[in-house]
């Protein structure tokens, strides 16, 4: 609009006077009236294909090339690869910086990395506690496959459970480390609460279990939808999303990572192979010395009598960091106390 | 008591390799079913702006709204070989707008200005119709709207356009969000080598 006006004026130029005034007036309130008609189909070309056919570059001439068309492919299959053993080598860490240098404060950094780089970085993904779902589908329906690097996702923190414990949970795990980073102030949930919350992973794990196994379309990823942070991870998500994630970093302030004890479908499963775990954090209190102070130092209440309940010790190392001995009256040992 | 640990260690050790088997073999067995890596992909003869025979009607732009991506993942994409090159390009140009002083509709169609074109080889400037363009998406700001997809199809254009999953920028959900809102189910999840695109 502004350029045709523009160009009336441009026209007159050349002949000032009133005539070209009265003719600029003319134009201006033509030009009203059409800038009020515009959208009117009257005004618009009566439009029709011009060609049947792409006109390829021979036809065009001049040498003209038809541009690639863009086609971005997934990310590289070694960087895929990477990944995995990325997380293997963080659980590496986590459990020798845990079990050999029992060093809180390390274990602080490689939470805060492992958050950057599988959290905010690979936007939640990979997830061993999502791939539940792929892989119970996978197993079931007989037309449903996953890639194998999903496979090594789900398999491996199950493996190094089954031998360290928890080591996932410490410092791997993007969903624990955002928790890991956010307590504040926690307070000792009654034993008998903190069990019974604690069979609500269960009941999730079962739910999902059997969503994940239904045929293609009916299929639902409970874990994926109600996964609490991942909407931080990507900087968007639903309001319910990322509410469901704030309510999870308040509440988690004042009581010790919420989600990783009490509805972390992949957790009952660690929880389980923990269970057969031949080492693992270890208490030994020292007869003069009882002074309880891990205990009170352990916020998910996995220190009972003064001996760590590996099963849900998440690896944090909170106890060695307030051991007055350090490192000599908590030992570790191969052998169960 | 020395005896005792033996015991308990030995069956520890015997649970721990049957659990151990058991992960074993279930990963085998996902391993030796797995089929490449799978991607969620728009199938454009499903897909309402690309399939023919659906004209008239405004573009569904559920591909924008619902992606969990914040700028979606799906983008418009022109494949040049089938480009028309039109001078008045009916996705380039609303065409229902008013003609300019150029004999050009006066708007663009696209909300985001996300489609440029330039004149292949050298332009006459009193006769812009004779003449080829070439249509360039600019992909960082396409959101996938789909308005220049319906518009491109057959019989106002050649069909040339069409929306795609940038893998790059798709974050590969278990359930894609786009594909649980599709009324047409034109969203699937397909091995990277049997592209439907």
């Amino acid at each position: 609009m502004i350029d045709s006006c523009g160009a009336g004026v441009h026209a007159c130029s050349g002949s000032p006077g009133p005539p070209c005034r009265a003719l600029a007036s003319f134009l201006f309130t033509l030009l009203l009236c059409l800038a009020s008609v515009r959208v009117a189909p009257a005004q618009a070309i009566p439009y029709q294909r011009p060609v049947e056919t792409a006109p390829q570059p021979d036809t065009i001439g001049g040498g003209y090339k038809t541009p690639p068309v863009q086609k971005p492919l997934p990310r590289d299959y070694w960087l895929q690869v990477m990944d995995v053993a990325l997380l293997a080598a963080a659980m590496g860490v986590s459990v020798w910086l845990v079990l050999a240098r029992r060093s809180r404060r390390w274990l602080v950094a490689l939470a805060i990395g492992s958050l950057a780089y599988f959290g905010f970085y690979r936007e939640g993904c990979i997830c061993p506690i999502g791939s539940i779902q792929n892989v119970a589908g996978a197993l079931v329906n007989p037309t449903y496959s996953i890639p194998i690097v999903v496979t090594a996702t789900f398999v491996l923190p199950l493996v190094v459970a089954l031998f360290f414990g928890r080591a996932f949970c410490g410092g791997v795990c993007a969903l624990g480390a955002m928790q890991e980073l956010v307590v504040l102030k926690p307070v000792q949930v009654p034993r008998r609460l903190d069990r019974a919350l604690g069979l609500l992973k269960y009941v999730y794990l079962g739910i999902a279990i059997l969503y994940a196994v239904k045929p293609t379309l009916a299929r639902d990823f409970l874990i994926c939808r109600f996964d609490p942070f991942v909407g931080f991870f990507r900087r968007t998500g639903t309001p319910q999303m990322l509410l469901l994630g704030g309510a999870f970093l308040i509440v988690g302030m004042f009581v010790g990572r919420p989600y990783c004890r009490w509805l972390c479908p992949y957790g009952a499963l660690l929880n389980w192979c923990t269970r057969l775990a031949r080492r693992g954090v270890t208490i030994t209190p020292n007869k003069e010395l009882d002074c309880g102070l891990c205990t009170d130092a352990c916020p998910y209440g996995a220190i009972k009598q003064m001996r760590a309940v590996r099963r849900n010790c998440l690896y944090c190392a909170r106890c060695y960091a307030a051991c007055p001995r350090d490192g000599k009256l908590v030992q570790l040992t191969g052998v169960r106390p | 008591m020395s005896d005792d640990l033996t015991r308990r260690d030995l069956l520890g050790t015997v649970v721990r390799g049957t659990v151990l088997a058991a992960l074993g073999g279930g990963a085998g067995f996902l391993v030796k079913k797995a089929n490449g890596q799978i991607v969620w992909q728009v199938d454009a003869s499903r897909c309402i702006n690309s399939r023919l025979g659906e004209t008239g009607m405004a573009a569904c732009n559920l591909c924008t709204t619902e992606c969990v991506v914040a700028l979606s993942a799906v983008r418009a994409v022109n494949e040049h070989s089938r480009c028309g090159r039109c001078n008045i390009c009916p996705a380039y140009f609303n065409i229902t707008s008013a003609v300019n002083e150029l004999g050009q509709p006066s708007e663009k169609l696209c909300p985001r200005d996300a489609i440029t074109r330039k004149p292949i080889g050298k332009a006459d400037p009193e006769d812009p119709s004779n003449n080829f363009y070439e249509y360039v998406i600019d992909e960082g700001k396409c959101d996938g709207c789909g308005k220049c997809v319906m518009q491109c199809k057959e019989p106002l254009g050649l069909g040339s356009i069409t929306l795609r999953v940038r893998y790059d920028k798709c974050v590969n959900c278990n359930r894609c969000s786009i594909s649980k809102a599709c009324p047409q189910k034109a969203i699937m999840q397909l091995p990277v080598a049997q592209g439907v695109a």
